[in-house]
């Protein structure tokens, strides 16, 4: 089983497409919705999903041919290292523990694996640390 | 065994100097006994890391010409104060740059200098035969600057409340980003590294102390506004706010390593500011002052929903509980985040230990001693009568 991230960007044309049912019925995926925002220009939907990796490319060319614009993330939120200065006042706010404080280094560690790019810890840096890669 | 400063002084400048950071002293203590350490520890080193709102940056920038006594002054188009002499400008940590609201404000700009980086100057004045200019627009540096030194009226808290939120929205404060329904907690100390919770009376700080003060040398030059010495002891060590420090020192020197711009949304811009203080050991008591650790120090717990002043701590937490990351408020385990960096404040006291025992910095003794006895007033909406 692999697992990948995915950021959808919908023109308002395709809208109407079910796209999320498509990709769980036809390729036995198991979706989890980190984001999903709709605005005028259309709309953009980050998701984690699971499932056997030839499904998970099939899937994605599915969706290239459907006119949704694929975009697997590896990274969605980016610790500036020279900005932070390991206060940890990201810590308590991370509701996936991504950041988490090393003993006895006293280090804030960000585990990219784990984030789900809600983007708590953004407004939450004194610093400016934290910054969306999208 | 009694020590003094002058004999500490020439133990340095013999190479014979022992310096431990507050944070070493600890174990050592416990291990050796008060009596044989206090023989063996001539200078304890501390050190801090945090957001100090209450800084700021005097400025000189030489005079124009034709020369012009400035009266509205910005810096990249953050406002400082000019009322003063001709070509000098304070320009304060917390100041919000004009029409903006990216979080760009005076600690950017000291930021900004500290780093070696330009910013730009715009004054304007109404002209007089004096001084006659009445407008520029031109960039300035460290280099181009002539004076230009921090002078902090309030940095270095003695301790500080921790906070949280018992209301059902998220709260944007000063202590950071505080999550509903008492969702997390945030403190501010160094704790066991932390000056002035190693020497609690101040016994050996006072005006004219020499200090590391954002990577370069600083002096105590008073006492800071809003010290208190009427605040609640655990293990000689007040229970909250109490003292503090206006801080004073050449730009040039410090490291935007150990000065950084902060930015706070919702709250606004403050400046993270490290400090360290070197403590002498004159004897046992200071340096069993100094052996506290974050068990023995308590913060308390505050609740930010609540807006006034009168607020009451709903409970104090040891700094080695909040450090741990999780405590129990009300039966819930909550997590808890540092906007102080205790890493930096543990460089900080290493740094210092570093300077001492290579030479480079000696210690000094107060020329003046601070309150022993002082409380904070209020501010009430008075009759010009009843304000004398």
């Amino acid at each position: 089983m692999a697992k990948k991230k995915f950021l959808l960007g919908f023109s308002p044309d395709i809208v109407n497409e079910p796209i999320v049912y498509r990709l769980v019925k036809d390729y036995d995926l198991k979706i989890n919705i980190l984001r999903a925002e709709v605005r005028e220009m259309g709309g953009r939907l980050l998701m984690e999903v699971e499932g056997k990796a030839f499904n998970i490319k099939e899937a994605a060319r599915y969706l290239g041919e459907a006119k949704v614009d694929v975009q697997e993330l590896i990274t969605y939120v980016e610790k500036n290292e020279d900005r932070c200065t390991h206060c940890g006042m990201c810590i308590s706010i991370c509701p996936v523990e991504a950041l988490t404080m090393d003993r006895p280094s006293w280090k804030v560690r960000y585990d990219s694996e784990k984030c789900i790019a809600c983007g708590m810890c953004i407004d939450a840096c004194p610093p400016g640390a934290m910054k969306f890669r999208i | 065994m009694k020590r003094t400063v002058a004999e500490i002084n020439q133990r340095i400048k013999d190479g014979d100097v022992v310096v431990m950071t507050a944070e070493e002293v600890i174990s050592f203590v416990q291990s050796e006994g008060v009596e044989r350490a206090a023989k063996e520890v001539d200078v304890v080193t501390t050190g801090t890391f945090g957001a100090m709102c209450s800084s700021g940056a005097f400025l000189n920038f030489g005079h124009s010409e034709p020369p012009i006594r400035m009266q509205k002054v910005t810096l990249n188009d953050v406002p400082a104060y000019g009322g003063i002499a001709a070509v000098d400008a304070y320009i304060g940590a917390t100041e919000l740059k004009l029409d903006d609201h990216s979080g760009y404000g005076g600690a950017h700009v000291i930021e900004e200098l500290i780093s070696g980086k330009a910013v730009r100057l715009k004054a304007t004045s109404d002209g007089t035969d004096c001084y006659p200019r009445k407008d520029i627009d031109t960039f300035v540096s460290l280099n181009t600057i002539n004076q230009a030194y921090l002078f902090n009226p309030r940095n270095v808290y003695q301790n500080y409340a921790a906070g949280t939120n018992s209301s059902d929205r998220t709260l944007y404060t000063y202590m950071g980003k505080l999550l509903s329904n008492y969702g997390n907690i945030t403190y501010s100390s160094a704790g066991q590294l932390s000056p002035l919770l190693n020497d609690p009376s101040l016994r050996t700080i006072g005006i004219g102390t020499r200090i590391f003060l954002g990577g370069g040398v600083g002096y105590v030059a008073w006492e800071g506004t809003q010290f208190k010495t009427n605040v609640e002891t655990q293990f000689g060590a007040p229970m909250g706010g109490a003292r503090n420090l206006a801080t004073i020192g050449d730009m040039r020197g410090m490291s935007p390593e150990f000065v950084r711009a902060l930015s706070l949304p919702g709250y606004g811009v403050s400046l993270a500011l490290g400090i360290g203080i070197p403590i002498p050991i004159l004897d046992e008591d200071v340096l069993r002052a100094t052996a506290i650790s974050d068990e023995q120090l308590f913060a308390p717990l505050i609740d930010y929903s609540v807006q006034s002043r009168n607020r009451k701590p709903l409970k104090h937490f040891s700094y080695a509980e909040l450090r741990s990351g999780r405590v129990e408020l009300f039966g819930k385990e909550v997590r808890t985040s540092s906007l102080s960096s205790y890493l930096k404040a543990r460089q900080i006291a290493e740094a210092l230990s570093e300077r001492i025992e290579s030479g480079e910095f000696l210690l000094t003794e107060p020329v003046a001693s601070l309150p022993a006895d002082r409380s904070m007033g209020t501010l009430e909406v008075r009759s010009k009568e009843e304000a004398v």
